[in-house]
């Protein structure tokens, strides 16, 4: 199966699904279903082939070209499934709802997009289809009006501002090598100066920092994620944004290369370093900032930027064992982040588009399966053993140890003990504590949402407890840039620094637990009683009275508060501001007076000649 | 040449000029037949400017007008510039009025076609000739005709707006005509090639006065800042129909005439660096400018004073590189700018009111005319894979090729003026399709003839978008062409 059919079929699959709508919502359902099952079927027996076509010369006599190589597959595998699992999502999810075939046509063409990005093998093709993916973005986010509509803005405004500063880069290698082709810059990258790679670096670090969220670059995330429809959030989360992890893989391991983009300066005001600082800020704050959200899908957004920060730190720390977290981390947190999002959507179908945590609870009894995934992508997301999130974090501690950066180990300790509190207040908020009266009758989660949110649940323990299947591959794209492969076994690494092997993590745990319930089994049993049946000092509680949810960590909220603020996010307003204020006043140019506008002209001439006349130009 | 009978440069400009003239005698016949004249007018100019097209790209065809040989007589120069230009003037001349058909139908219709006809003869004229005074008068044509269209509606407005125009107009024709009697006055011939040959000798720097002069007149129909004040007003005021044609032809003639004035007659390098910052500014104000507005033809006009100031700037940086990106530029701005005038036309004409605010859920109303108008967005921004990305792609290259540190800098602004003009159009883009209340409304499609031309338009933005191969075929000689002033005097005087 070659590239060019992979390809077209991702593109005229998208279009055919859009016109396949115009005739019956039902066959455009099942049509962009088949679509996305046959990308992954495609995409699973490309693997291990490595292979460059050129597609055309059409663009300025430029060879515009396709590769596949370890990396490019990676990424195309976790695309096409993840597409996969949503599109199957959005056929109930999206069900009732207004231009669904738009809906469909812009997800498979974003999907379509991001498969040429990971595909393409020259820098043309890739700033088209990152092109084509961000503007497609942008009318996907604006898709539920009104408070969409500012967060379609902000995203593509900052995504104008990433892709001109590639557009930039991009030219400025054409006109420096002359070729647009990554394997051959990859050659000429020997002969380019050091303060030209660190150019190079630094412009398309902007680019990727904007679409990968980091600090200060992220404030279009969580408004971009919270208002799009629950289904898109999770590509957009899940796959989107880690195209900015593609990309810096790209620029710094692949262009640049490993030697060069990790020693590019000196000592701490290196290139690789203040990216891993900034990847440690990424964590940080944003991870508590989620703590303080009191929309579910904001404060998975929040997390969307930490867990950003993590990925970051892993590959900007450059070890082989850094990269394999990062890059294991990204497939890890798309799973994880994708599994809560449906869920989020879940809930967010039978309430009626409720996301706000003060005014849920108790819903595990009603939404069991929903309840499974949010249960097991936190459990993903904070990376409690025998979850993905385990494994990477892991990598990633391991790797600051090592590397002797306490400071940058502390950071990511810090930013998990901040995802701990702020995804339990998501889990006790949705589904524990007590119901509220009005959800009592909601409706039933369909089955074409539970299947993904199953599916995705069972990957997290899989990928937890037999980490090899992802890392053999990953392995191979980290000894495509260049590094020392590690010693990867189906249950986890094995290094003489340190080894880590998830099969005594299982068997450990599964001795314990049995422990546990033997205890339990010979300990009193406890009584169940209705969910409604609460005590609170002694008294009952009358119904609808009292709401635990409401307010959570209230205290935490008044001490951190002031410290939590999103001073980037009000700088940019500031910004904007400015620029509209002066975008108003610029205007005023144009007074309306023609008297004024022959004052112009008459200037004009004047200026001409006066300039003639002191430097005479002519 | 005898086999080239049909392909003669002169059709070009004679079939308009007496189908104009011929329409007040068939307006006697039939009225319905007056509105079909424009249309087959610029079918056979399309057609016969694309198939002399190819013919003039290795060698221009010289029209000597009553067999003067030059400098005597008036002389044609059918370069590749010039062929491109009266191409794309055709192709949009027949496309509009395809589309006026059913859009224009109050008032003083037969007058409009007239109008419109001898427009675009005007600027098919101007892109064509070789004598700087036939320059001049063709222009005339072109700007005098657009003065009365503005105010065909007959509206306050529009005639207020007209009455601004004719003066600023006025005042540019007087400059250029003064430039002109000052080059005549010094050298004795209005022929272009002839002008060169002697400027190129002619070491008095008094020759600058009239520079300054033309460059003034015709800056202000090409709409460089400071000069492009008129235009707003006039370019929302028009019906949307001519607002096509001004935004997508006249102000490129203008800006043609600029350049061709000052790359071949004065040939002067050094002037380039204060057209860049002038081109730049251009740049900045008009996007800046539309920024601000709420008046949706309004922002499309300063949108193409923001187009135009980059045309500028890619034709200051003055290279083979620089200069075919700005003739790609005004190709997609032409197309891209149309297209979005048409599709607002409809809209307007739909809603009832130029506001954007008004716009809200004409997604729903008008699907098809509302694509268009994405795709026009899209294209104006430079988003690919439309034109004008690559035309965008194109200047960017070239103001990086020579490593300039100032080049790099305008550049940078010109991008940062990319990224308001994305912040704007996105907005109306937004409006169109998610803005207000989700409503059910009927559908009223903008009619067939309406659609046409503008789904031909999107045809065009994406495929010369995907293949612009297609165009550097024709970019690069009608590049080398403005640059090579020695060429232009070989071959013209021979």
């Amino acid at each position: 199966m070659s590239l060019e059919l992979l390809i077209m079929f991702a593109f005229g699959g998208a279009f055919l699904t859009y016109l396949a709508g115009k005739i019956s919502s039902k066959l455009r359902d099942i049509f962009a279903l088949l679509c996305s099952v046959a990308l992954v079927v495609i995409v699973s027996s490309l693997y291990k082939v490595e292979t460059t076509i050129t597609l055309y010369n059409g663009f300025f006599g430029m060879p515009l070209s396709m590769r596949l190589n370890p990396m490019a597959w990676f990424f195309a595998i976790a695309i096409v499934s993840s597409s996969a699992l949503v599109v199957l999502y959005s056929m109930s999810y999206m069900k009732h709802r207004e231009r669904t075939d738009y809906y469909y046509f812009m997800l498979l063409l974003i999907n379509a997009a991001m498969l040429a990005i990971v595909l393409s093998g020259d820098l043309v093709s890739f700033f088209i289809s990152w092109e084509i993916m961000s503007w497609s973005t942008f009318l996907l986010i604006s898709y539920n009006r009104n408070a969409a509509l500012p967060a379609g803005i902000k995203y593509i405004v900052m995504s104008l501002i990433g892709s001109m500063c590639m557009l930039v880069g991009i030219i400025s290698i054409y006109t420096a090598f002359d070729t647009i082709t990554i394997s051959e810059i990859v050659q000429h990258m020997a002969t380019a100066t050091a303060g030209y790679k660190l150019f190079l670096l630094i412009i398309f670090s902007i680019t990727f920092g904007i679409k990968n969220a980091v600090v200060p670059l992220h404030t279009w995330l969580p408004d971009a994620y919270a208002e799009s429809p629950s289904p898109f959030s999770a590509v957009l989360s899940g796959m989107l944004t880690r195209m900015g992890i593609f990309g810096f893989l790209l620029i710094m391991f692949v262009m640049v290369g490993a030697e060069n983009s990790l020693h590019m300066g000196r000592g701490f005001f290196s290139y690789h370093n203040i990216l891993a600082w900034l990847g440690a800020i990424t964590i940080v704050i944003p991870t508590f900032i989620a703590m303080l959200q009191n929309d579910a899908k904001k404060l998975l957004a929040w997390h969307g930027i930490g867990q950003g920060g993590y990925m970051i730190v892993g590959i900007a720390f450059g070890t082989s064992l850094g990269l394999a977290g990062g890059i294991f981390h990204t497939l890890n947190h798309a799973i994880y982040i994708i599994l809560l999002f449906l869920s989020v959507g879940a809930i967010e179908y039978s309430t009626n588009g409720l996301r706000d945590l003060n005014s849920l609870g108790g819903l595990f009894k009603k939404m069991p399966i929903a309840f499974l995934g949010g249960l097991l992508g936190i459990c993903g997301l904070i990376g409690i053993p025998l979850t993905n999130g385990f494994v990477s974090k892991w990598l990633i501690y391991k790797t600051l140890i090592l590397g002797k950066a306490p400071f940058l180990a502390f950071a990511t300790l810090l930013g998990t003990w901040g995802t701990i509190l702020s995804v339990y207040k998501f889990l006790h908020n949705l589904y524990l504590g007590q119901l509220p009266q009005e959800h009592q009758n909601i409706k039933k989660t369909p089955l074409a949402m539970q299947i993904p949110i199953v599916i995705l649940s069972l990957t997290i323990l899989v990928f937890g407890i037999l980490p090899g299947l992802p890392l053999k591959s990953i392995n191979a794209m980290i000894v495509s840039f260049g590094f020392t492969p590690l010693t990867v076994s189906i249950w986890g690494i094995s290094s003489e620094t340190g080894t880590l092997n998830m099969i005594n993590i299982f068997s450990i745990l599964l001795v314990v637990v049995a422990i546990f319930w033997l205890i339990f089994q010979a300990a009193r049993k406890s009584t169940a009683v209705d969910q409604y049946d609460n005590y609170a000092a002694g008294a009952a509680i009358p119904k609808d009275k009292y709401n635990y949810t409401v307010e959570f960590y209230a205290p935490f909220y008044r001490m951190a508060t002031p410290y939590l603020r999103d001073i980037f996010d009000m700088l940019y307003q500031k910004i904007a501001r400015f620029t509209e204020f002066a975008c108003d006043n610029i205007r005023k140019i144009y007074t309306g007076y023609v008297s004024d506008y022959i004052i112009y002209i008459i200037l004009f001439l004047a200026l001409l000649i006066s300039a003639q006349l002191k430097w005479s130009v002519f | 040449m005898n086999e080239m009978s049909i392909l003669d440069p002169v059709l070009l400009i004679a079939i308009p000029l007496g189908l104009a003239f011929l329409i007040p005698l068939l307006g006697l016949v039939s009225k319905k037949i007056v509105r079909w004249i424009p249309v087959v007018g610029f079918l056979f100019n399309g057609i016969v400017a694309l198939l002399i097209l190819p013919h003039v790209l290795k060698q221009p065809i010289i029209v000597k007008i009553g067999g003067f040989v030059p400098p005597f007589g008036i002389n044609l120069y059918a370069g590749s510039v010039g062929m491109l230009l009266a191409s794309l003037i055709a192709i949009t001349g027949f496309l509009v009025s395809i589309y006026a058909v059913k859009y224009i139908t109050k008032g003083a219709e037969q007058k409009y076609h007239i109008l419109f006809l001898l427009l675009l003869t005007g600027a098919t004229g101007v892109v064509l000739t070789g004598d700087i005074f036939n320059l001049f008068v063709f222009f005339e044509i072109l700007c005098i005709s657009s003065y009365a269209l503005v105010a065909y509606l007959g509206t306050r407005s529009g005639l207020e707006a007209s009455i601004k125009y004719l003066i600023q107009g006025s005042i540019g024709s007087s400059f250029l005509l003064i430039g002109i009697g000052l080059l005549y006055g010094q050298f004795g011939t209005l022929n272009m090639a002839d002008l060169a040959r002697q400027i190129v000798d002619y070491t008095e720097p008094s020759v600058f006065v009239s520079m300054v002069f033309m460059i003034t007149g015709l800056g202000i129909e090409a709409a460089i800042f400071p000069l492009n004040a008129w235009l707003p007003d006039a370019h929302s005021s028009a019906p949307s129909s001519v607002s096509a044609v001004l935004s997508g032809i006249a102000i490129e003639v203008g800006l043609y005439a600029v350049i061709r004035v000052l790359f071949t007659i004065f040939a002067v390098s050094n002037f380039f660096i204060f057209f860049m910052v002038l081109g730049v500014l251009t740049v900045l104000i008009g996007e800046m400018s539309a920024f601000a507005q709420k008046n949706i033809k309004r922002m499309l006009a300063y949108s193409s004073i923001g187009q135009i100031g980059l045309i500028v700037f890619a034709f200051s940086i003055s290279t083979q590189l620089g200069v075919a990106g700005g003739l790609f530029q005004m190709v997609s701005h032409t197309l891209g700018k149309a297209l979005l005038f048409l599709c607002a036309g409809y809209m307007i004409f739909r809603t009832g009111s130029m506001e954007i605010s008004s716009l809200e859920g004409i997604g729903k109303k008008m699907p098809i005319t509302a694509l268009c108008f994405t795709i026009g967005t899209f294209s104006i921004v430079g988003l690919p894979p439309f034109t004008g990305f690559a035309s965008k792609f194109m200047i960017i290259r070239a103001a990086l090729a020579n490593g300039e540190l100032l080049l790099q800098i305008l550049i940078g602004l010109v991008l940062v003026g990319t990224i308001i003009e994305g912040a704007y159009f996105f907005k109306i883009i937004q409006t169109i399709y998610f803005k207000g209340a989700h409503k059910t409304d009927n559908r009223e499609e903008a009619p067939v003839t309406a659609l046409i031309p503008m789904l031909i338009l999107v045809s065009f933005i994406i495929v010369i978008g995907m293949f612009p191969n297609i165009i550097d075929k024709v970019l690069q000689p009608a590049a080398s062409e403005l640059l090579d002033q020695v060429k232009y005097i070989g071959s013209v005087l021979g």
